[in-house]
């Protein structure tokens, strides 16, 4: 039986030198290589890109790759893809300190003691990111993520700072948004219309109408989820749909298992 | 007119720390007034500024492995290092200072890159003495 090469994801920071922002990239890539997720990914140089071989510039071809970028000029991400293949996933510094609004970290020999949490936020985010590409299918001979064959839209696993708090990931038009603890809201709210439902004697099913069509979810249902996060004013809709999305295929869950 | 200094900054192993923890060494402690970092992810980009930057200026290359991507980098920017470093040359001479860690260096790590840094600062030296004469 011949041994296959395990799947791997790639990680390349673009580790410039003349900012901070180049030195959390570095950081936060060894960060999941070493400690997040050690058997599941591999650091890339960069410059080997140019520097190396025929094999060092397909590698992005054979496995998926994260571009960890300092800055907008987002050398790794475009590096990658003039030398050797569009990243699967691409991550700029910028977005991250934004989500979580953190400042803008300080130091480039040294980073201030400040930084950390930039470094701790960026490598949760492409450790969120390699788990989402190790889940999917990738495509040796078109160097990109295949649709998968039954699409999962929502996936949920424990939260990267180790709270134990579940973090539910939801895709909606292509992107990939995470709320914290969804699966217990919506357990706790199809409790709830379950009871309402039985309340008045017959017992009716909370998620779905005659078994073929859903109900929208309940309108406290947004209000529950809105003390667990924050959502950005301007994605709040992407959010709302996140959830509905997540509600139904959750009330779809359980129908399967309850008939 | 500063000399350039281009580290590997390499993630896979710790030489390639070493690198990157040298070439701030020079800049902002041994010679701070005559040498500027140019950062390498720029060059394989082909930034035109770094690019530029490489061609015109003396360039001093650091590198942790036998690939030499600092010095190839630049070679592919147009520009020619006039000074080629590479860390297990450094090592050779200093075989007390064993480098370990990547994100981290350990003792070993760091006076190694001070030994390189030291290296580099005085050749940084000679190549502005020779632009000057």
């Amino acid at each position: 039986m011949p041994s296959l090469p395990q799947r791997k994801v790639g990680i390349v920071a673009c580790s410039g030198e003349e900012m901070a922002e180049g030195t959390v990239t570095r950081l936060a890539a060894l960060k999941v290589l070493e400690e997040l997720r050690p058997s599941d990914t591999v650091t890339i140089c960069l410059p080997l890109f140019l520097a190396g071989g025929e094999g060092d510039r397909a590698f992005a071809k054979f496995y998926p790759t994260i571009a960890v970028d300092g800055c907008e000029k987002r050398c790794a991400a475009r590096a990658t893809e003039l030398y050797s293949n569009t990243p699967a996933v691409s991550i700029v510094l910028d977005d991250v300190l934004a989500e979580r609004g953190l400042a803008r970290p300080q130091g480039l020999r040294r980073l201030t003691p400040e930084s950390q949490p930039v470094v701790d936020a960026l490598a949760e985010a492409i450790a969120a990111e390699v788990d989402n590409l190790m889940a999917s299918r990738w495509s040796r001979a078109e160097g990109k993520v295949l649709e998968p064959e039954t699409p999962a839209k929502v996936s949920s696993a424990g939260c990267a700072c180790g709270s134990g708090i579940p973090v539910t990931r939801v895709q909606v038009d292509g992107r990939a948004v995470e709320i914290m603890a969804l699966d217990p809201i919506l357990e706790m709210a199809y409790g709830q219309g379950l009871r309402a439902a039985t309340d008045g004697g017959e017992r009716k099913k909370p998620g779905f109408f005659r078994e073929t069509r859903f109900l929208e979810p309940p309108p406290q249902l947004m209000d529950t989820v809105r003390l667990y996060n924050t959502f950005p004013a301007e994605d709040d809709a992407y959010y709302t749909e996140a959830v509905r999305i997540a509600w139904q295929g959750f009330c779809a869950a359980k129908e399967q298992i309850h008939g | 007119m500063s000399v350039i200094i281009v580290p590997c900054s390499g993630i896979g192993k710790s030489y390639g720390t070493v690198t990157r923890e040298a070439a701030y060494l020079v800049v902002d402690e041994l010679r701070p007034d005559d040498t500027r970092i140019v950062p390498l992810s720029l060059l394989v980009l082909g930034d035109t500024e770094a690019q530029a930057a490489v061609r015109d200026a003396q360039v001093i290359t650091l590198d942790g492995c036998k690939l030499a991507c600092a010095t190839v980098n630049v070679s592919q920017a147009g520009g020619a290092a006039a000074r080629e470093f590479t860390v297990l040359d450094c090592y050779r001479r200093h075989k007390d200072m064993k480098p370990q860690g990547i994100a981290e260096l350990n003792e070993g790590g760091l006076a190694l890159a001070r030994a390189l840094a030291e290296e580099v600062a005085q050749a940084a030296a000679e190549l502005e003495g020779g632009h000057h004469a």
